[in-house]
């Protein structure tokens, strides 16, 4: 018998060669207790139609025996609030039970006795919580939820006094920024090997304007964002050692009019609470999804994956500008992130080319 | 280290701690439950020989009965084939992943 880490795994290199989905997200519910300013998901924990529209149990385990069979075995159960699902416990069981690594994004306001002694029998891979606010009046200027705060950290307690592995992360806004240090102490007092923040928000998976117009005005300048990566001496640390993996000419690709050059659908999919295929998270591209309802995930991963990737632009704007960036490495620029923000595959967004561009002089002078 | 309290004359299944799948033909034990294994992200795989001893133990045949099938299945001496089934199962035995009837 060998025992190995999941990393170690020899068959890697052959299930990545034979184009296998080694991991899957499952947003159980797009649902959340919280009301957040930034969030590209989030429906009212209410909402009878959303609710209505979510997976059955049975239907995600369908969906997860289809995976399994494909050689999946990681699976990132997400929302939404994934625990406002009264069949969680059966839920994550389940999928643990189908031989998958299960790991579980949460937002901790929810977790009770019963979930840590679930996890503590039944371990995941991970658990990550994003931190809001270090203080009750900015983390629920972000939640927009009274008494979210008192929640969060009496769920966090739960965890961490039971020493579940959780993973604490944080997204940099305008309604945080000035609290942004802090989040950070927060987070490394808590974790040992494992902080960090996401400073670039893109819109909205349903493109509800007045959502997206709040998510704009939470958007850090390009200055902000490189003022808080170089504050972080280690991961402005790492940005500058792997300049050449992130500013490379090689990158750009000039010839080519292939959209994707990305990793989606490469290794991993997503589905959506309402069982929506994608090739990434923000994908939802007329055309680039499918869903699992009415199509086998074998199907899909065997069909509508190949044809994605495979679309071109006919956009000589993106041809002579994105598609030719030797600094895309540093830019929120992606066909899915094009699209939620112009309707477009190959749209150009000014504001990701700005942060790119701020952030590749940063690197490069320091 | 085995599990001294596996004989010939135990009978054996899968624990329900465990999870057995196979991918591409090779067959692997994801830790289902705590106690299993010493991380939490660890996975174990069966050479061959591995892979047809647990696919015999069923918690209703002894383990001297598996090493008769074992035995017009594998070249080796029955006490080879007795000796290495032992110590695969003591050490399944013992990380907990199969469980004595």
């Amino acid at each position: 018998m060998t025992q190995l880490e999941i990393q170690q795994f020899p068959l890697w290199d052959k299930l990545k060669a034979k184009r296998v989905p080694l991991s899957f997200d499952l947003e159980i519910t797009a649902r959340c207790n919280n009301d957040c300013r930034h969030c590209y998901i989030n429906l009212p924990a209410n909402d009878a139609n959303a609710r209505a529209r979510e997976l059955t149990r049975d239907e995600i385990f369908d969906i997860a025996d289809q995976a399994a069979q494909l050689g999946a075995l990681w699976c990132l159960v997400t929302g939404g609030e994934p625990l406002l699902r009264d069949d969680f416990t059966d839920i994550y069981l389940g999928l643990k039970r189908k031989g998958l690594f299960v790991s579980v994004f949460t937002n901790a306001t929810t977790i009770r006795p019963e979930h840590v002694a679930l996890f503590k029998k039944y371990p995941p891979r991970d658990i990550e919580v994003t931190i809001y606010g270090s203080t009750r009046e900015t983390y629920e200027r972000v939640t927009r939820k009274p008494g979210s705060f008192a929640a969060f950290t009496r769920g966090l307690d739960l965890l961490f006094d039971a020493g579940v592995n959780v993973r604490l992360k944080a997204m940099a806004l305008r309604s945080n920024l000035a609290d942004m240090e802090a989040i950070a102490a927060f987070g490394r007092a808590r974790t040992k090997d494992f902080y960090r923040f996401d400073p670039q928000l893109h819109l909205r998976f349903d493109g509800d304007p007045v959502r997206n117009e709040e998510i704009r005005q939470e958007r850090l300048t390009p200055t902000e964002i490189v003022a808080l990566e170089r504050a972080d001496e280690k991961r402005f640390g790492a940005l500058v050692a792997g300049e050449d993996k992130l500013i490379n000419a090689e990158f750009n690709h000039v010839g080519c009019d292939h959209l994707f050059h990305c990793g989606a659908g490469n290794g991993s999919f997503n589905i959506s609470y309402d069982g929506t295929f994608r090739l990434c998270s923000s994908l939802w591209a007329h055309g680039a999804t499918v869903n699992l309802r009415a199509t086998r995930l074998r199907d899909a991963w065997a069909t509508l994956v190949p044809r994605v990737r495979d679309l071109r632009s006919r956009d000589p704007e993106f041809l002579a500008t994105c598609r030719q960036c030797p600094i895309v490495n540093l830019c929120l620029h992606c066909p899915a992130h094009a699209h939620l923000e112009t309707g477009a595959l190959d749209g150009a967004t000014p504001y990701f080319c700005a942060v790119a561009h701020a952030r590749a002089a940063a690197i490069q002078n320091d | 280290m085995t599990d001294p309290n596996v004989t010939l004359q135990t009978i054996c299944a899968p624990s329900e701690d465990v999870v057995a799948r196979v991918i591409e033909d090779e067959l692997i034990i994801v830790p289902l439950a705590s106690g299993i294994g010493d991380a939490d992200d660890e996975l174990y795989t069966l050479n061959p020989t591995g892979q047809a001893i647990w696919q015999k133990l069923n918690g209703a045949r002894t383990l001297a009965q598996i090493a008769d099938e074992l035995a017009g299945e594998f070249d080796g001496t029955r006490a080879d084939i007795e000796r290495d089934m032992l110590g695969m199962v003591g050490e399944l035995a013992r990380r907990k992943m199969v469980v004595a009837q």
